[in-house]
């Protein structure tokens, strides 16, 4: 580590608690938003490197894609929006460098209709060219279809009655992957990376119904409920987040973007604990002055 | 549905059956999202038309659907732009316009959460004060700066949180809710199938 980002972070740090020190005095909020703008912009910036533990949950999904034999098919979904992409691509990119780098063949959908097509098509083809990776052959798009439910029930039967043709149109019967890929007794394993409620039904529809292993990686605020999952043996493995991200980065080896973001992380998250702590310090104090009062 | 679970989807007549309704109702489900287009699109017309509050909003709406769909929709054989490929305009407008745009305001959200935290955070009982120490203790767990926080405290310490907090109370009150969920919606369905319940159909 440089020793010059040592005084540059200590600084940081101060300057954010004399914003916050500024916020309880003038009991102007904008003074809280100024010091996380500066906890996010700053480390982006000047990244420290930070030691990160890999979580139980996230070693199992990982050893999960390890144990599958090269050349599995698996299914890999882009069930995010846009504004979650900070979280949730880091996963998908991740993902996708293990199954590539196992030879595996990747099959991609989504069922958010705004932007999981876009995303999809972007990140994998991205990640298929540092792999040498050819469409058709080694990957392919299935886009979006509306109704997940009836999708998700539906490729069980045959996944061409659901997605005759793939993201860009081309039957599926034209791509050579597709052969034998008929429904979900063809797939392996089904790695999920999602920010809303259709990780429930991939586990009570395809997991409970047709017993495929169903891993995940959701944002951090979805990510507690779905330790029942993994208590129950439904899920297999558990990316939480950004640090989920981070997690699976570096058990691919290939620290990215969520690597880099787990200093801002640090930071905010630090910053709103000691913002929680002042405030209560403030309101307990305050507390005990008005019952003196009173006495 | 029910009924089709306990057959052979390739082998019986019912398991054909529910394959075709299942592409039926992705096909229906098609239908509507069209008709939703063109609700949005005869409300904010007429509103545009009549001049009404805020209408260069909707205008703006208006302009945004057409901007998006049309290059989207027309054929990609005519040009490399249509389509929705990788260097189409939609492909370009949703990248670098509406992904960033979406990305910022839910970005937003760190900004209210830390003056949310600020303001209303409060140990104001017992069982606020309990939910403040374990949503401080998740907090620090989940970033490394916080795990080594714990880590100077106990060696254990992030061990413990996974295990007994996350594992632990998170894992049976999720579990809870889970099933109370699932149990609600079974008896949902059936107080429907039964004709009980009709608040669906406005009665």
């Amino acid at each position: 580590m440089q020793i010059w980002l040592i005084p540059a972070y200590i600084l940081l740090i101060l300057t954010g608690v004399f914003l916050l020190y500024l916020a309880f005095k003038t009991e102007d909020r904008r003074y809280i938003y100024l010091a996380v703008a500066f906890y996010v912009i700053f480390p982006v910036l000047i990244t420290l490197k930070l030691p990160i533990d890999i979580s139980p949950e996230a070693r199992q999904l990982y050893d999960a894609v390890e144990s599958l034999p090269d050349s599995s098919t698996v299914l890999l979904t882009f069930d995010y929006y846009p504004s979650t992409v900070a979280e949730t691509e880091p996963m998908s990119r991740a993902a996708l460098r293990h199954l590539f780098g196992k030879d595996c063949r990747v099959l991609t959908l989504t069922t958010v209709p705004l932007g999981g097509p876009s995303i999809a098509e972007r990140v994998t083809r991205e990640i298929a060219k540092e792999f040498g990776k050819v469409y058709g052959v080694d990957y392919a798009n299935l886009g979006f279809k509306y109704n997940y439910v009836a999708v998700l029930k539906g490729m069980g039967n045959s996944i061409e009655a659901i997605y005759p043709a793939d993201n860009s149109g081309t039957p599926l019967s034209e791509i050579p992957m597709m052969a034998d890929i008929k429904n979900y007794n063809d797939i392996d394993f089904i790695f999920l990376v999602s920010d809303n409620g259709v990780v429930d039904y991939w586990i009570s529809i395809v997991n409970a119904q047709y017993g495929i292993r169903v891993g995940s990686g959701v944002t951090a605020v979805m990510a507690p409920k779905f330790y029942a999952y993994i208590g129950s043996g439904q899920m297999t493995g558990l990316l939480g987040g950004m640090k989920g991200a981070a997690e699976y980065e570096l058990l691919v080896h290939k620290p990215d973007t969520a690597v880099k973001g787990m200093t801002a992380q640090s930071l905010v998250h630090l910053f709103i604990i000691l913002s929680v702590i002042a405030g209560n310090i403030v309101f307990l104090s305050g507390k005990r002055r008005r019952k003196r009062g009173a006495a | 549905m029910i009924v089709a679970f306990f057959f052979n989807p390739e082998r019986s007549f019912v398991g054909g059956l529910e394959s075709e309704v299942l592409s039926w109702v992705t096909i229906v489900g098609g239908f509507t999202l069209l008709l939703g287009v063109v609700s949005l699109v005869r409300v904010n017309y007429s509103a545009v038309k009549r001049k009404s509050e805020d209408w260069i909003f909707k205008l703006a709406t208006l302009i945004s659907v057409f901007v998006m769909a049309i290059p989207a929709i027309l054929p990609k054989n005519v040009s490399s732009l249509f389509g929705r490929d990788v260097g189409s305009i939609y492909d370009w407008l949703f990248n670098y316009v509406d992904a960033p745009m979406m990305s910022t305001m839910f970005a937003m959200l760190a900004f209210y959460i830390a003056s949310a935290a600020f303001r209303a955070f409060r140990a104001r009982n017992a069982e606020a004060t309990l939910l403040l120490v374990t949503a401080t203790l998740v907090m620090l767990w989940r970033v490394p700066m916080g795990e080594i926080a714990l880590k100077s405290i106990h060696a254990n310490l992030p061990y413990l949180i996974n295990t007994y907090i996350m594992n632990g109370a998170n894992l049976a009150v999720q579990r809870g809710i889970i099933i109370g969920a699932a149990l609600g919606a079974a008896a949902m369905s059936l107080r429907i199938m039964l004709g009980i319940e009709r608040t669906y159909m406005g009665k």
